[in-house]
């Protein structure tokens, strides 16, 4: 059997590109409009993700089988607010400064609808290993979205790239301009969109 | 096991290893995060007095060189006297002095005041004329993202620099945040004890006012001594 028919393989990556979590099902919109301005935000909220998102399908998915019908959102609620909380505070001990920066939105995690999107579809209802597949799967393809557009930003927004000046001075001395909209809210919604239009076209063959 | 009672051990259980577990990631990260905390809180006070830029990232080492070399802490009593560390009573209030070419540049004045969900902790450094404020920061607040919370921005900060909290015949006045624009709301005498506000917060604005005022007016004696040259 070839790699790519395997359940594992789909599993993983089809939520990295065909079925992504913000371009292809419009979740988690809300914490993509609000940390990448710059790439360096981004990057972190996207590992934060990708951690709390992979660990919070396989511990339900392990508890899968006892977990109470009647109690089962609480139930997740409460892992993911552990495991959000648990990030927040390691992000406060070893990277305080990214840590302000991104202020409520590590919290915010929590309410992130990709989270509990995959526990309720997908954790609750498979074995843990292809639910870690599906977390992270899920989680990268936030994650691309999430370094794109911040790339896009920074990029276009501050002629920068990590904080790093990539456009040279001899562009602004020649007339070159930032462009002030890609750092407003509005400039990720325009980049969200372009990216959605993109994949729509892309993957419609 | 009915399943009442099976939900509330099963929820029971959970909320106990979840609790557990935060408990021991928090108080191993304690100590972690109390450092970044204070280092945080240093590199304000280099910020306030222009000693720092804020935005660059400098390490650890940088920071603790260029506070120990430029500022130190003092404690002043009530009268705007300095008292020794050993001897500082409850009412006491601390300050940290930046001096250069040993002497005294600004002196820094620790801010806590109201927010409109929380508090709001920073530092105002003020010139050593006792009258003119040569920086403003902000290191720990709750207020929103986008409105309220701009107040840790640069923009923000940055129009405090140059205010007086005297006014033309040079009583004190604090400084205060304007609603909306300074050159459009405040009459021109008083500009200068004014900064533009945040739209969209001008409740912050009023509490960070108000606690602005409080903090300046206990520091007021010790001002007033360095505006009457009695200390150097």
């Amino acid at each position: 059997m070839k790699i790519t028919k395997t359940k594992a393989f789909n599993v993983f990556f089809k939520p990295i590109w065909e079925s992504n979590p913000i371009s292809g099902q419009i979740l988690g919109i809300c914490s993509a409009l609000a940390v990448t301005v710059q790439l360096k935000t981004a990057v972190v909220m996207s590992l934060a993700l990708t951690f709390v998102l992979a660990f919070s399908n396989l511990l339900i998915s392990l508890m899968r089988k006892f977990i109470p019908r009647n109690i089962r959102i609480i139930v997740e609620l409460t892992v993911i607010a552990t495991l959000v909380i648990f990030a927040d505070q390691v992000l406060k001990a070893f990277l305080y400064d990214i840590s302000k920066q991104l202020s409520v939105f590590v919290g915010l995690i929590i309410t992130n609808c990709i989270i509990l999107g995959r526990a309720e579809t997908y954790a609750l209802g498979n074995p843990p290993f292809h639910s870690l597949l599906d977390g992270i799967g899920n989680g990268l393809g936030y994650s691309q979205i999430l370094i794109t557009v911040g790339v896009l930003r920074e990029f276009f927004g501050a002629g920068k790239l990590f904080g790093f000046q990539v456009i040279p001075d001899t562009f602004y001395a020649a007339g070159y301009e930032n462009m002030g909209l890609m750092v407003l809210a509005p400039g990720a919604f325009i980049a969200i969109g372009l990216i959605v239009w993109l994949q729509k076209t892309v993957s419609k063959e | 096991m009915s399943n009442y009672i099976k939900s509330i051990l099963f929820a029971a259980v959970l909320s106990l290893v979840c609790g557990g577990l935060l408990t021991l990631a928090s108080t191993g990260l304690k100590e972690y995060q109390f450092k970044n905390i204070e280092l945080d809180k240093n590199k304000n006070i280099l910020k306030s007095v222009g000693l720092m830029d804020g935005e660059d990232s400098v390490s650890q080492k940088t920071v603790e060189q260029l506070y120990s070399k430029n500022i130190r802490q003092i404690w002043i009593n009530v009268d705007g006297k300095i008292v020794p560390e050993q001897r500082k009573g409850k009412n006491d209030l601390p300050v940290y002095l930046f001096s250069q070419q040993e002497k005294i540049q600004a002196y820094i004045i620790p801010i806590h005041s109201r927010g409109l969900w929380g508090k709001i902790s920073g530092y105002m450094a003020i010139k050593n004329d006792g009258a003119t404020i040569s920086g403003f920061t902000v290191y720990s607040h709750q207020e929103t993202p986008g409105l309220g919370g701009e107040i840790e921005k640069k923009w923000f900060q940055k129009n405090f620099e140059g205010k007086k909290i005297l006014d033309d015949q040079g009583n004190f006045v604090s400084i205060a945040i304007a609603k909306g624009s300074v050159k459009e709301r405040i009459p021109e005498s008083r500009q200068k004890n004014f900064v533009d506000g945040i739209s969209g917060a001008s409740m912050t604005g009023k509490f960070l006012s108000a606690g602005l005022k409080q903090t300046l007016t206990e520091y007021e004696p010790f001002s007033e001594r360095y505006r009457k040259n009695e200390i150097k």
